[in-house]
């Protein structure tokens, strides 16, 4: 099977390390570092990924699709600019007529009502541009995530096993984020900005103002885009080892605040406090770095515009004396360099907005280009409903970037209706069993089948729409209690939902809750204990009343008596269904019709409980261990 | 996970959300507090900041200076290249000052936000469990890490924008007044309109952010949960249903990001009219006074310029208000943080006792104590122990049955309401925690490892304890063979939670924590749960080795883990219902044999 993210096998390739078998995980000390390097992604990497789109692929099909909607926008931004370069010229021939003593009372109102018509369109003209921009920007934001949601929805375990919460997250938050800004910022500013620097230069070779004159005073400008390519990628540099050192305090709290027990119980409060100081100290001293940069940043700026204002006072000031330059030209001249400041800048940081959101583009690009490894095949046929015989055929398999099988030679046969006990240490291959029949990860071909067909070949709704899969850890929604039990189908009705609550024996704890049913859990609600967790899962696993039930360890934080009835209540529910239990503790499987014991990926003792104890073997120990009691008392 | 208690949500949900004014100044000045050391730094921001100013301000008159008297009236050109030098200098200076003072806020407000940070931090170590059982850590850690750097973007872009663009503010008014009153009088009729439009806009400038974070926060924590519990979506095939769900509130984000995009642009863009609008008024006004001659025109160009500067430094603050609006909010909620007194206090000096840890002999007295997490229902009732020294106790009892409850007033993470838990004799609320602490240990059913080697995982990154001490205690527990398993040794990074060990491996990690710190006391709560059978039998061994000696209480889900128990505790609903050795209590024929007899049962039935 080839890997899509191939992450563990360069850790495991470089530095001799296996992170997916059974061997202990042993890795480099700078792991971290490494998988902190964020561009250090499947991207580059040679082995087994398909990148589909190129980098620009995502921006392109939005350009595409409101390509007009951007004309729009870039035409009422550009006449906002033009309008806005005549600012300085009414100035001009407004000081011009005051020194040809030509100004009149109807002159001065001429031209304050010019000054007021090119303010307010402008206003008007560039509000709306800028609008257009943004809304596109949001626009974008949305339908991107809109399409990382669906992908993340058919993105296999392997993938999350890979890839932490934080990380998806941050592709959800930070990356599109950071590319709806560019695109937005970066299209207003960059039409802007190219758009009123070249009305200016435009207006001012053709105001009649001395070519060498307007050039020495630009001069000083034209380090400014430079200053900000120069300073740009360094402050970028500094502020992510601000980021690091921020993210380091906030590992460290929640370190040091997750074991506050361990602190208080060893009365080591001093240590932590140390440790954790030492993160504060180490975010000062970047943050310390950082603003040393652009301190100087924000300071070059303005002097560069200072120094053109220097050269425009005394040389235009000089060759105005000199009756060179009329006084008009020279106030405009001022202001026209006070309008192309900004624009420089903006320049300089769109460069550096885009350089940056570049690299979130391509992670986001390679993330959609991630192809899904479970796909229905080709032909995909239905499993025909109710079926519920399975059949496993000399299953072997190993994950994927691990060379140790994590199953060998399994076969069994589970007859419709039949319940199956599977026992076996941590990592004996149990929950991989379970993972394959659901195709989580694909088994073989040929290798597992239910109602005689082979799951590779079955549409994956119809295999899972058909299994009812019941976790170890219970997890649940931060949504109602209903709503949680009636997962697989959310307008399934109450009677059924308190039905399997009853199965799951979690009905009586439910309804000693002031909303019963419609309690809030999670989040803004309710946190139900452990096994109460447990038993809701249960129920929702039940509500589906599938051909198929797979329990995983699932009533293992349930005490002895519930356990009991409940395993009491699933033999008269699921009688004609077929039921796999996993266990840790044999209470839970003794009734099977047939038990397996697993050790490292083999099945080693196969039978009914009491033949399985009679052969003195494996699960004799264990039940000695486990119920130890029985001998002694 | 939120808790009662914890209002975030509620911040996050209403916008209109609002703590009264009273808490509000009383938190606000609590945090300026911190600002009080750095107060000749922040004065020497402040006189960084006029000098930095300053070239900027004055061009505009240096300018003036040169049309009036130079070109139209008759000073030579020579004074023009002076005038130029001058902006020179200060286009120099202001460059200085700028660099200084940017460096000298940054320290300011770095000192603060350490000093907070740590202050924050220690004062919740310093808390009782029962104050972590209200706040979840997640929201702990955004105390920490998002609230403190809120108040950083306060101290450096805050109070630096109300300082820079307040004075250039100041100062612009003031030249205008200096170049002629008359005109800068008429210009100050802006000001109210100003006002106007920034208090108009500023309810719905807030609404539409607070709205807009509400929905992304409310996306993205769905986004989050989904997350986790994909392979559940998956293997119910609910992709399409989920897609649909994110869909709705993605939807909600985008209408209200649109809002908050339309208000400020509306905000910015009305700014900027009122600024076009005023050059033409000055333009105007002034124009007609040069035209009666009652003005130089040099003056009404630098008044041209002015204005357009006036609208620079409004803006800038102006944008500073969502800053200030989320400082407000942390401010606040880091100090309902502050303002929780520790349930559990060390004594009073006067009342202290000593008891040193070589002396202790370890005899546990509960006498008569009461228990509740919340005022509404006893936990423990009435609950009377005594335990002798070196003893070795097992507690057994269903899920709620107050077990937890007992170990943990012993630890004092809690304290008892009523009656008093005693050690040697002294009530242990006479002891210092940390001695307490020293003298009882305790291991969870959860070990809790962090990241860092081993040898810093069992001495918890206490370096005075060497090396050797650390080894012989691993080798002691059984832990040595697992640990030279692994590439480096002892000196293996573990990562947080302890990845990468199994459940046994990491809690025999934690019991070697007991024998490096060696209390006197121990507790075992359920650590033994959740184990295969196969690491059990390890811990087992282990738990003999660190019992030695000591005062063992050990509470657990199964029987089978305390059978050999001096003496076993049954109990039920917040008592001690029966009590003995495993004979004696199944001789008893109670409730333990029920149990007993229960969770056997079913094998007796299968042979």
């Amino acid at each position: 099977m080839t890997s899509y993210y191939p992450l563990a096998g360069i850790l495991e390739t470089r530095f001799d390390i296996n992170i997916t078998g059974a061997m202990p995980l042993k890795l480099p000390d700078n792991w971290i570092n490494i998988l902190k390097e964020r561009d250090f992604c499947h991207a580059n990497t040679k082995r087994g990924v398909r990148r589909l789109l190129d980098g620009r692929r995502l921006l392109l099909t939005h350009f595409k699709k409101y390509g007009w909607i951007y004309g729009g926008a870039f035409i009422l931004l550009a006449s906002a600019n033009v309008i806005f370069a005549f600012f300085p010229s009414v100035l001009q021939r407004f000081a011009d007529a005051y020194e040809a003593k030509e100004l009149t009372r109807q002159a001065i109102v001429d031209y304050s009502l010019l000054l007021l018509g090119i303010g307010i369109a402008y206003g008007v003209l560039f509000g709306f541009g800028q609008y257009l921009n943004h809304r596109m920007g949001r626009i974008f934001e949305y339908n991107t995530r809109q399409r990382l949601f669906r992908h993340f929805t058919r993105l296999s375990e392997q993938y999350y096993s890979k890839n932490g919460t934080g990380k998806l997250l941050s592709y959800v938050m930070n990356d599109v984020t950071s590319v709806r800004e560019s695109i937005a910022n970066g299209v207003n500013q960059l039409t802007n900005a190219s758009v009123l620097l070249v009305s200016v230069v435009v207006m001012m070779s053709l105001s009649e103002l001395p070519l060498q004159l307007v050039f020495v005073c630009v001069l000083p400008l034209l380090t400014i885009p430079f200053l900000v390519v120069y300073f740009g990628p360094r402050i970028r540099d500094r502020s992510r080892q601000v980021q690091e050192s921020l993210a380091e305090m906030t590992e460290s709290a929640e370190e040091q605040f997750g074991g506050i027990r361990v602190t208080k119980t060893f009365a080591v409060e001093d240590i932590a406090e140390q440790r954790f100081g030492g993160t504060v100290e180490h975010i000062k001293d970047n943050q310390l770095k950082l603003v040393k940069m652009t301190s100087a940043f924000q300071a070059l700026i303005p002097f560069a515009g200072a120094l053109s204002l220097v050269v425009a006072i005394t040389y235009g000031g000089y060759m105005t004396i000199q009756g060179q330059l009329s006084i008009g030209h020279f106030v405009a001249l001022t202001f026209y360099l006070r309008m192309i400041m900004n624009p420089l800048q903006q320049i300089g940081n769109v460069i550096n907005t885009m350089q940056r959101a570049r690299a979130s583009l391509e992670r986001l690009n390679n993330l959609l280009g991630i192809k899904p490894d479970i796909q229905d095949h080709e032909q995909a046929a239905e499993l025909p409903p109710g079926a519920g015989d399975v059949r496993i055929h000399n299953l072997s398999f190993a994950y994927p970037d691990s060379w140790q099988p994590s199953l060998s030679g399994i076969d069994l046969q589970v007859a419709q209706g039949h319940t199956l006990g599977i026992i076996g240490k941590t990592g004996s291959g149990k929950t991989t069993l379970v993972k394959l029949l659901l195709r989580v990860y694909d088994p073989p071909e040929g290798s597992v089948f239910i109602g005689g067909e082979d799951i590779t070949r079955l549409s994956l709704e119809s295999l899972r729409t058909q299994i009812a899969y019941v976790p170890q850890d219970g997890f649940l929604f931060s949504t109602t209690i209903r709503d949680n039990i009636a997962f697989f189908k959310r307008d399934i009705a109450d009677d059924n939902v308190e039905h399997a609550a009853k199965l799951a024996e979690v009905y009586d704890n439910v309804i000693g809750f002031d909303k019963r049913f419609e309690t809030q859990l999670g989040e803004r609600g309710l946190t139900l204990s452990g096994g109460q967790r447990q038993r809701t899962s249960l129920a929702r696993g039940l509500i589906k009343d599938a051909p198929i039930l797979i329990l995983d360890d699932s009533v293992s934080a349930v005490d002895a008596m519930t356990e009991t009835s409940i395993l009491g209540n699933l033999r008269s529910a699921r009688k004609d269904k077929t039921t796999i239990i996993i266990a840790h503790r044999i209470s839970a499987v003794k009734h099977a019709d047939e038990i397996v014991v697993m050790d490292e990926g083999r099945i080693i003792e196969r039978g009914t409980h009491q033949e399985l104890i009679r052969q003195r073997g494996h699960y004799a120990a264990l039940f000695a261990i486990q119920e130890e009691g029985v001998s002694h008392g | 996970m939120a808790k009662p208690g914890d209002n975030r949500q509620e911040e996050e949900i209403n916008p209109n959300y609002q703590v009264d004014s009273a808490t509000r100044r009383k938190a606000f000045r609590a945090m300026l507090g911190y600002a009080k050391p750095q107060r000749l730094v922040f004065l020497g921001v402040f006189f960084c900041a006029i000098l930095a100013i300053s070239a900027d301000l004055l061009q505009p008159y240096l300018v003036k200076v040169v049309i009036d008297d130079n070109m139209l009236g008759d000073q030579g050109a020579g004074r023009v290249i002076g005038l130029g030098l001058i902006y020179l200098l200060l286009a120099v200076i202001s460059m200085i000052f700028t660099y200084l003072q940017a460096n000298l806020l940054q320290r300011a407000g770095q000192s603060i936000v350490a000093a907070l940070r740590k202050d924050l931090f220690s004062h919740i170590a310093k808390q009782s469990m029962s104050f972590f059982d209200r706040h979840a850590i997640g929201s702990l850690v955004t105390n920490e890490s998002s609230d403190t750097e809120t108040i950083n973007q306060f101290f450096t872009q805050v109070l630096l924008s109300i300082v820079r663009d307040g004075l250039s503010l100041i100062m612009i008014i003031g030249f205008m007044f200096l170049l002629d009153v008359q005109l800068a009088l008429y210009c100050l009729v802006l000001l109210p309109l100003i006002a106007i439009i920034a208090v108009a806009f500023r309810k719905m400038l807030r609404n539409s952010y607070q709205r807009a974070r509400t929905q992304l926060s409310r996306t993205i924590a769905f986004l989050a949960e989904n997350l986790s519990g994909m392979s559940l979506i998956q293997s119910f095939h609910q992709e399409k249903e989920q897609v649909s769900r994110f869909s709705q509130r993605n939807r909600k984000y985008l209408k209200e990001s649109l809002r908050e995009v339309r208000a400020t642009v509306i905000f910015n863009r009305s700014f900027d009219i009122l600024g076009n609008l005023s050059v033409a008024f000055v333009v105007y006004l002034g124009g007609m006074a040069v035209f009666n001659s009652a003005l130089e025109f040099g003056v009404l160009y630098a008044f041209i310029s002015y204005i357009r500067q006036f609208f620079q430094p409004i803006n800038q603050i102006t944008q500073q208000w969502n800053t200030l609006q989320s400082t407000l909010v942390s401010v606040e909620r880091l100090w309902r943080i502050f303002s929780v007194e520790p349930e559990v206090r060390n004594p009073k000096p006067e009342q202290a006792k000593e008891l040193g840890l070589e002396r202790v002999r370890g005899q546990v007295d509960f006498n008569h104590i009461r228990f509740a997490y919340s005022d509404d229902r006893d936990v423990l009732r009435d609950l009377e122990l005594h335990i002798k020294p070196g003893e070795f106790v097992g507690i057994v009892g269903t899920t709620g049955a107050g077990k937890s409850s007992l170990v943990n007033l012993l630890a004092r993470f809690y304290d008892v309401r009523k009656g008093s838990i005693q050690i040697d004799g002294i009530d242990i609320r006479q002891l210092k925690l940390e001695s307490l602490h020293r003298i009882v240990g305790l291991v969870q059913q959860e070990p809790y490892l962090y990241s860092g080697s081993i040898i810093d995982n069992v001495r918890l990154f206490d370096e005075s304890i060497d090396r050797d001490t650390v080894i012989e205690a691993c080798r002691m527990v059984g832990a040595e063979q697992m640990i030279k398993r692994l590439k480096k040794g002892y000196d293996t990074l573990l990562t947080e939670r302890g990845s990468g060990l199994s459940a046994g491996e990491r809690q025999l990690i934690s019991f070697a924590r007991i024998l490096v710190y060696q209390p006197r006391i121990l507790i075992l709560d359920e650590a033994t749960a959740n184990l295969d059978s196969h690491t059990e039998r390890l811990i087992q061994q282990a738990l003999n080795v660190v019992s030695v000696g000591r005062t063992t209480l050990v509470i657990a889900h199964r029987l089978s883990t305390v059978q050999q128990a001096d003496r076993i505790i049954v109990m039920r609903s917040g008592g001690i219902i029966e009590q003995g050795s495993h004979k004696e209590l199944l001789q008893q024929n109670g409730y333990y044999a029920d149990l007993y007899h229960h969770a056997t049962r079913g094998t007796a039935a299968g042979q």
